[in-house]
């Protein structure tokens, strides 16, 4: 018995993912984003491939020449290849934002879920340095992290400055489910059996914290890309020699009117990015809440 | 409520004061004024620099306790916020600048709560229905989009007007350009100039305000007290408007009044790419210039707003929800 | 009561009301054909559990239902169609000639409107030409007929300011408002204690005799309606099953189905005789329908017949009590005229079983083995403003100085209102902390005492809890065997070990072993409940604190978890403590009862004792209020019924808690109501019925006398 137990089992925990990946694919619109975005991050991976041109390679044979079969994209004003510099600047752009995200959600289910749990003092302190962090638009203290940063280090520091500034929002959110699950009657019952804290927090907590993790990984991506985007369009993000996205933006700004295409092209590689992330996280809401409207009944 | 709001202040002087602190020494850390003269050509002399340096309190040899002493003596006795590297005054640089960043700013947010609330409401009474399928898709396609394309595509559209209509008919950049004393010719240039700028600021506003308003108006519509409202005669188009509209607006009242304070700080984006001398612009300026003393006074502005805001919030949820004392 | 009957005509006609909705799942078949005619003046009581349609029927009245309903049938009203009229139609007559009354009186009130603007929209949306003036007049008016005192003063007040009782009957005062012809009151009192239930059905009494009205009275409790219905519909599965006269329902029941309702109940005003019978098996589902009658799964008389097709309502002969003139006895039941040809009863057709003699049967009391020693148990919460800021406002005694024991295989059970404190008392016990003050022991074990982790977690093992809603008492991400194995592991058992401690739990509850890798959604109320029974024994506990344990089940469901706890008790000897609203249940199961309120125990004893011979003048409030699934009794027994709401627990109270709502302090002289104002009584010896037993020195005695027999905290318990 004891062993068709154990193999029923196993077979059932299968089962709840094959729901959550069936729902999940029941929305077009999400299996759509999770293809483009697929597609975008092959594109980053192997797109430089395609051309003989590298993204710092000036070609001063064809400055600002629209795009062409030589030139994909066309060139900038400068001569650089713009479909290298985009593939290069999404790689960037993914990169940061997919890091950062899950970094930020880490740190902020650490601290989000452990001062809620212990309660008492150590929430309160907790949650006076979120309000305290708050105070100050974290674009400026990114902004300030970053200043110093050389031109190749200059994403990393972009990802370190996004992920310290960027998990305060979350933490207080992941603080006020945290509180709300902390007094259903499973955790409960299972202070009541003797269970020590940590495995409450791991067994019953972060699992039914599990879906809110992901989701919010997920959209964080858009918010991160934004985040990044507007940086390095300021010019306080990324810099040359490096490219992202924003930056491509901020040289495609001031050539507005004679090569659109400078612009146009990475507006449009950022919009299909963050729409399909932003329906991935649509779909993985609907698929994996349990309190989604549409969750339904699980059988 | 005076104690309450009392001693909220005061605690958000601490929480001020703490996250000012970080600032400074953050900023200190991270920004390099002395690499402003250094990359000059001809170099100035050592000597020069370090008194230009001094001057502005701003000398990285200098130990930075003694920089945050005096910088904070100066803020405090003489409400001195500092020099920039180049010797101009912080404090009235920004005075300055809050009044463009009020002029851009407040149409912008008055239209996207109206729009954004309207359309939330629209939406949420004909959820499921095409119009809030359409809606929502538009609303979440250009909350997606990042402010920077979304106002660089508003210049593109602007241009292209422009160019069709043949005429000027919108300024990307900047707030006036009308020189003359006509005032009506004043106002009209001041709209020319607005109009963009506005656009693109109030479309990602809007639908900010569209998705959270539906949201809240969708939950309170399925209370119990609406179908109350109902049984006692009411149509479900009145039961809506009176009681689940009036809670649903509690919180949307809450974000209105935290985002008050936030037309100071101006729009740093929207400045950037129209090229209007606001604050938002003078934060990237600083930043640029390593402006520490700058920087640090941005962070406090923004920082007084964002907590005046939210004590603006607090106050309204009490003086809208019954259930909430200040007390 | 029949002839008013005939002089009145029928004022609604329900003809062949089907509502389907569409759900992920597929189509839910809510209603499935129901018919009646209400006649003016009268009460019909439509009873059912959670599924039957009962609700949906109510909301397709009004017109409520939801967009994505779908309904067919007829709804008659003075020979309009209801049905066919527009929301615009509808609001006319909404409020106005047909009124409603909801089951959650605390979110039925819009939150931000005063009570007064809430009543006035009441009034002024029928009446548009009223005057301020009238308004407020007649809002007065009917606040005070449904007894909220103060109310010109009232009317300023928002909803949060109200309790839960008083916002009900601010409900019900808009609804009589405009004196309609038809009230429709969908479970008014499900939500409220037993005490402010037995004043809201009074209140209702009140509504309808001013008005006229007709009432459908909507509910899942039996005994409810017992007293208030004249008619009464009773419906499984979305279908009427029987319609009969109130007598008739339940002196000759039928369909096998209303038989079980009503034999599944304990009878809070007799002692224990017998074992519960409980209908077999779960609510049916409304998506997937079987074919033919929806009870015959769970029906002990179906046949072949019952499964081909689904019978219809039927007339069928008077069989006792009544006239002509009153409700024609219709039943869907293929068996009908077999049970009635053989005069079969309920004990007849679910049979019976006998109960598990108890381990500990033979030993007397005193002799066993003392499980859990509770004395002078004090609890307190502090209280803070609402909003943003926590400023302490006063202290709340949730438990104020409360003694009591327990021994092996016996049950206690602790009674009151909600806010008496009788589950903060048992999470006292569970906390298994040095209480506040007085002291917890268990097995002789003082819990204060230093222990080291080894020893606590044996204390642990010995106790353990099981929840009111098991839905969210089980993890809903785990699966079965994990939920049973989280005791376990704590133990420290091997793999090999739990698999066969699952094995034996799953069959001790009464479930097939093989379902362990089932989630908790996929089961039903009451076997989640068995699991979470099967988990608190897993470890071999030799005591079980219950709280509420079958409040949030299906009636027809409850009676099997009773007679799960009772056997479990007889064969493993464990004890419960056991918290409860529902006195019917507390009767059947508990052997010793608690009574208290505002966090003392006012009377305590043998539970058929007190029960039948209630001696403080709460208790015999709280025992009138339990309304009893008999008519005939309904009809003759003396109620008391108490006046307003519990006080405030912030307020503090000198000498009796009770005084302000004491039948009986009322009926005292001056000179004995001081004494209930400046004393405190004490528990006391029951019965002892002199003077002398309010004196102080008595209660030194008490510590040794409260074990053997009754004890009351009243001065004037020999007065009354």
């Amino acid at each position: 018995m004891a062993e068709q137990e154990e193999k029923t089992e196993s077979i059932k925990r299968t089962g709840r993912f094959t729901l959550y990946a069936r729902r999940f694919m029941r929305r077009p619109s999400a299996v759509a984003g999770l293809v483009i975005l697929l597609l975008l991050v092959l594109w980053a991976t192997f797109g430089g491939m395609l051309t003989h041109w590298n993204y710092e390679d000036l070609d001063f044979a064809s400055l600002g020449v629209p795009p062409n079969s030589d030139h994909y994209f066309g060139t900038t004003d400068g001569g650089g290849d713009l479909y290298a510099m985009v593939v290069r600047g999404l790689g960037r752009s993914l990169t940061i934002a997919f890091l950062s995200s899950i970094l930020s959600t880490f740190i902020a289910a650490v601290y989000g879920v452990g001062i809620a749990y212990f309660e008492g003092l150590t929430e309160k302190v907790g949650m006076w340095v979120l309000d305290m962090l708050l105070v100050v638009p974290s674009t400026l203290l990114v902004a300030i992290l970053v200043r110093s940063a050389g031109g190749t280090s200059g994403w990393l520091w972009l990802t370190i400055g996004l992920t310290i500034f960027g998990w305060v929002g979350l933490a207080r959110v992941l603080r006020t489910i945290t509180m709300s699950i902390r007094e259903r009657d499973y955790v409960r019952a299972a202070k009541f059996m003797g269970v020590r804290p940590f495995t409450v927090i791991l067994r019953h907590l972060i699992p039914n914290l599990g879906s809110v993790l992901v989701i919010n990984t997920v959209l964080g991506v858009v918010s991160t890309v934004s985040a990044e985007t507007t940086l390095s369009f300021l010019g306080l993000g990324i810099k040359a020699p490096d490219t992202s996205l924003g930056t491509i933006l901020n040289e495609g700004q001031s050539v507005i009117v004679t090569q659109p295409w400078v612009l146009a092209i990475p507006a449009a590689v950022l919009i299909i990015l963050a729409f399909s992330v932003q329906m991935i996280g649509d779909g993985l809401r609907d698929a994996i809440d349990p309190y989604s409207r549409s969750a339904g009944k699980a059988a | 409520m005076l104690r309450y709001v009392a001693k909220r202040i005061a605690n958000y002087c601490v929480m001020l004061f703490v996250a000012i602190t970080m600032t400074y020494f953050l900023a200190s850390a991270f920004m390099d004024p002395r690499s402003n003269y250094m990359s000059r050509n001809p170099r100035p002399p050592m000597d020069s620099i370090n008194h230009a340096l001094d001057n502005a309190n701003i000398n990285d040899q200098t130990p930075v306790i003694t920089r945050y002493v005096r910088w904070l003596t100066g803020v405090v006795t003489r409400w001195d916020w500092g020099k920039a590297p180049d010797q101009s005054s912080v404090g009235e640089a920004i005075v300055s600048r809050m009044g463009a960043s009020l002029q851009l700013v407040t149409l912008a947010t008055v239209l996207s709560i109206v729009i954004g609330v309207s359309i939330g409401v629209y939406t949420a009474i004909r959820q499921y229905k095409w119009q809030d399928r359409v809606l929502n898709s538009i609303a979440t396609f250009i909350f997606v989009i990042p402010p920077a394309v979304l106002a660089v595509a508003v210049v593109f559209f602007a241009i292209e007007v422009n160019t069709v209509a043949g005429s000027r008919l919108f300024y990307v950049t900047g707030l006036h350009s009308y020189q003359g004393e006509n005032f009506g010719l004043w106002f009209l240039d001041f709209l020319q100039h607005l109009i963009l700028p506005t656009i693109s600021m109030t479309l990602g506003g809007a639908v900010g305000y569209h998705l959270t308003q539906r949201t809240y108006l969708l939950d309170e519509m399925n209370a119990d007290y609406v179908r109350t409202a109902r049984a006692k005669g009411l149509t479900l188009n009145q039961a809506i408007r009176r009681h689940a509209l009036r809670n649903s607006l509690i919180p949307t009242a809450q974000s209105v009044a935290f985002s008050i304070a936030g037309v100071f700080t101006g729009a740093t984006v929207t400045e950037s790419v129209f090229a209007i001398n606001g604050l938002g612009r003078y934060f990237v300026t600083t930043i640029g210039q390593n402006d520490i003393n700058g920087t640090v006074a941005i962070a406090a502005f923004s920082g007084v707003c964002t907590l005046v805001g939210a004590l603006l919030a607090d106050i309204v949820a009490a003086w809208l929800d019954p259930r909430i004392r200040l007390n | 009561m029949n002839g008013f009957r005939k002089t009145h005509d029928t004022i609604l006609s329900v003809h062949d009301l089907r509502v389907n909705f569409a759900s992920e799942a597929g189509t839910v078949h809510a209603v499935r054909g129901i018919s009646f005619d209400l006649k003016r003046g009268t009460t019909l009581g439509i009873v059912g559990e959670s599924g039957s349609g009962k609700s949906v029927t109510s909301m397709a009245i009004m017109g409520l239902l939801d967009s994505n309903a779908h309904v067919e049938g007829r709804i008659d009203f003075e020979g309009e169609n209801l049905l066919e009229k527009t929301d615009a139609q509808m609001s006319e007559l909404r409020g106005k000639r047909i009124a409603m009354i909801f089951q959650d009186p605390l979110s039925a009130l819009t939150p931000v409107y005063t009570i007064g603007q809430q009543m006035r929209e009441a009034l002024v949306t029928h009446n548009p030409d009223m005057s301020e003036d009238e308004v407020r007049a007649r809002s007065v008016e009917l606040l005070t007929l449904v007894g909220i005192p103060n109310a010109e003063q009232r009317l300023n007040a928002f909803p949060h300011h109200f309790s839960g009782g008083m916002r009900q009957r601010v409900v019900i005062a808009m609804a009589i408002a405009n004196n309609p012809d038809v009230i429709i009151a969908d479970e008014p009192t499900t939500a409220l204690d037993v005490t402010i239930q037995a004043q809201i059905l009074d209140v209702l009494r009140t509504a309808q005799k001013e008005t006229g009205a007709a009432l459908i009275f909507i509910t899942h409790d039996l005994g409810v309606v017992a007293s208030i219905a004249d008619d009464i519909i009773v419906m499984y599965a979305g279908r009427p099953v029987e319609h009969a006269s109130v007598g008739e329902i339940f002196s000759h029941p039928v369909m096998p189905y209303t038989m079980g309702l009503l034999g599944a109940v304990p009878r809070p005003d007799q002692a224990k005789n017998a074992r519960l019978v409980p209908i077999p098996g779960s609510p049916t589902n409304l998506v997937n329908l079987p074919e033919g009658c929806s009870f015959a799964d769970r029906c002990p008389m179906a046949a072949d017949i019952c499964r081909a097709g689904e019978p219809q309502m039927e007339e069928i002969g008077e069989l006792g009590v009544g006239s002509e003139t009153a409700q024609a006895h219709r039943v869907a039941c293929y068996r009908a005229g077999e049970i009635l040809a053989q005069h079969m009863t309920f004990r007849d057709v679910y049979g019976m079983e006998e109960s598990i003699p108890s381990i500990f049967a033979d030993v007397p009391r005193e002799q066993r083995q003392m499980v859990l020693n509770v004395e002078h148990l004090t609890k307190t919460f502090s209280v803070s403003g609402g909003g943003f800021l926590r400023r302490r406002v006063g202290t709340v005694y949730a438990v104020n100085d409360v003694s009591l024991d327990i021994r092996e295989g016996e049950t206690v059970a602790l009674v009151g209102e909600s806010g008496s404190g009788k589950s903060t008392t048992l999470l006292q016990v569970m906390n298994l902390a040095a209480p506040e003050q007085g002291s917890i022991e268990l097995f002789g074990t003082d819990v204060a005492a230093k222990m080291s982790r080894k020893e606590r977690q044996m204390l642990h093992e010995k106790v353990q809890y099981v929840f009111q809603d098991p839905m969210s008492s089980l993890d809903p991400r785990l699966p079965i065997y994990d939920i049973l194995a989280e005791p376990l592991k704590v133990l420290g058992m091997s793999k090999q070990e739990i698999n066969t401690r699952i094995g034996e739990l799953m069959e001790l509850v009464g479930l097939k072993p093989d379902q362990v890798d089932r989630f908790p959604n996929q089961f039903s109320g009451g076997q989640r409940q068995r699991i979470a029974i099967a988990r608190a024994l897993a470890v071999n506990p030799r005591l079980i604190l219950l709280d509420e344990p079958v409040s949030a089940l299906d009636v027809s469901i409850q009676a099997g978890v009773l007679n799960l706890l009772e056997d479990l008790q007889n064969k493993l000897g464990v004890a419960y403590l056991f918290v409860a609203h529902n006195l019917s249940v507390v009767r059947h199961l508990a052997s010793r009862v608690a009574v208290m309120y505002l966090g003392h125990i006012v009377e305590a004893g043998d539970v058929d004792e007190v029960f039948d011979h209630p001696q403080h003048p709460y208790t015999k409030a709280l025992l009138s209020a339990v309304p009893v699934p008999d008519p005939e009794y309904e009809r003759q027994r003396e109620r008391i019924i108490l006046d307003g709401d519990l006080p405030s627990p912030t307020e503090k109270i000198e000498g009796c808690a009770f005084a302000s709502r004491c039948p009986l302090y009322k009926q005292l002289s001056e000179e004995q109501k001081r004494v209930c104002d400046t004393q405190r009584p004490s528990l006391v010896g029951g019965a002892a019925g002199s003077e002398g037993a309010v004196s102080a020195g008595f209660a030194d005695s008490l510590s040794t006398e409260r074990n053997t027999d009754r004890i009351v905290a009243c001065h004037w318990t020999n007065v009354a």
